[in-house]
């Protein structure tokens, strides 16, 4: 079975998923537009990355997240260079008011997640993907680790790393995120 | 749910529906036929792609074997042969070990990852080209001298492959140096690969010689004037 190939398949994963994925992509974009162009970007990211999902070899979360992760990071750097978005479903002209009320306040919730990430900035990428992955989006080591494609044990090191080098540099919210993790 | 969640849902079934079963992995076939032995000389940046920091070339090859390999030479050197094009975070673990940070991402046929990655690294070394070469059983290998990840550099490796058939050579690479930052890999279908050619010595094919001054052996005749 291949999620590009069910339709039923893939709306089950969807219905299980888009939750998480609007956290997600609210987390770290405050424009509610932008927002749902992500979710519609994360959802045919994984039509086109449906062949490297393999029911019941890892995690499901943890390969979702991993594609999310590229979306955005995708979007960013387009940003910087073009504003343009390449989707080919656009997210925000599915919206209606009630949409677009529901959304902001997706956002306003996710908050002190934004300001945790953009403390975490200067951390060295690699630490910083474990961090955020395990800190804000609540993932376990592990499924942090299979998101990334790296080893749990390397994903513990980065962690470890992260967060003694974050220790005294950010606000007491991001200290006690970590300590819960 | 909320509506824009059903009628995202309905348009991204419609994208699916539009695309049919085969996705579009089956949508690129073109590798260049070739040896199945070749040799590659890997300098980021020398093949004309000025502003990336990876080169893109096109490969084609025999049949597979497992695992990948990581080796210390005696030289300082490592050597890394690659039989099978899996646990790419494995294979970053292992030449973390040799003290090389290394980004390794594994896409399916046809696609690569969108260039640049990041800034252009390994500059200082440009007379040093890696070398790469396809192994007999589809894999590949390739050295990394000693210092040629230099601190604050990142190995970044992209193979393109058709996950059907796991144990024929890859269908392209790129391999390259990137200093700071290395973007996520988002893939991007391969450019057309005109004007993106290996440029190491290739054991067979046509060599084409190139002439400046628009051909025509017309230079100055031999005029004793009398």
């Amino acid at each position: 079975m291949r999620l590009n190939e069910d339709p039923v398949a893939f709306e089950a994963f969807y219905r299980r998923h888009i939750d998480a994925v609007m956290r997600f992509v609210v987390r770290r974009v405050s424009d509610p537009h932008l927002a749902a162009d992500l979710t519609a970007d994360v959802f045919l990211a994984v039509l086109d990355s449906a062949h490297t999902y393999r029911p019941g070899r890892g995690s499901e979360v943890a390969w979702l997240y991993g594609i999310a992760r590229n979306v955005v990071s995708a979007q960013r750097r387009r940003a910087a260079r073009d504003a343009r978005l390449a989707g080919r479903v656009a997210g925000r002209r599915m919206m209606d008011d009630d949409d677009l009320g529901r959304m902001e306040e997706r956002i306003d919730a996710e908050r002190r997640m934004r300001e945790a990430l953009r403390a975490m900035a200067d951390l060295p990428d690699g630490e910083r993907a474990v961090l955020e992955l395990v800190a804000i989006d609540q993932l376990t080591v592990t499924q942090a680790a299979e998101a990334l494609g790296i080893r749990q044990v390397t994903a513990r090191v980065r962690l470890h790393r992260a967060r003694r080098a974050l220790q005294g540099v950010v606000s007491p919210t991001v200290r006690q995120m970590e300590g819960s993790a | 749910m909320s509506n824009f969640e059903e009628r995202l849902l309905g348009a991204l079934k419609q994208d699916m529906a539009a695309r049919g079963p085969a996705g579009r992995e089956t949508a690129v076939t073109r590798a260049r036929r070739g040896p199945d032995r070749r040799l590659l000389g890997l300098a980021a940046g020398v093949t004309g792609v000025a502003a990336a920091a990876t080169v893109v070339f096109t490969l084609i090859g025999g049949a597979g074997s497992p695992a990948f390999a990581v080796d210390e030479r005696p030289d300082g050197s490592v050597e890394v042969r690659i039989d099978e094009f899996r646990d790419p975070g494995e294979l970053e673990a292992a030449l973390a070990g040799k003290g090389i940070t290394a980004v390794v991402d594994y896409l399916p046929q046809g696609q690569i990852c969108r260039e640049p990655r990041g800034e252009r690294g390994g500059t200082e070394r440009q007379g040093e080209p890696m070398q790469a070469e396809i192994t007999g059983g589809g894999g590949i290998t390739f050295r990394i001298g000693k210092g040629h990840v230099g601190a604050g550099e990142t190995l970044v490796l992209a193979v393109s492959f058709d996950r059907e058939h796991s144990d024929q050579a890859p269908f392209a690479m790129s391999l390259g140096i990137v200093r700071g930052a290395v973007a996520p890999c988002e893939a991007v279908p391969m450019p057309e690969p005109t004007g993106v050619r290996p440029t190491g010595p290739e054991p067979t094919g046509p060599v084409t010689h190139e002439r400046s001054g628009g051909g025509g052996d017309d230079g100055p005749g031999l005029d004793s004037g009398g």
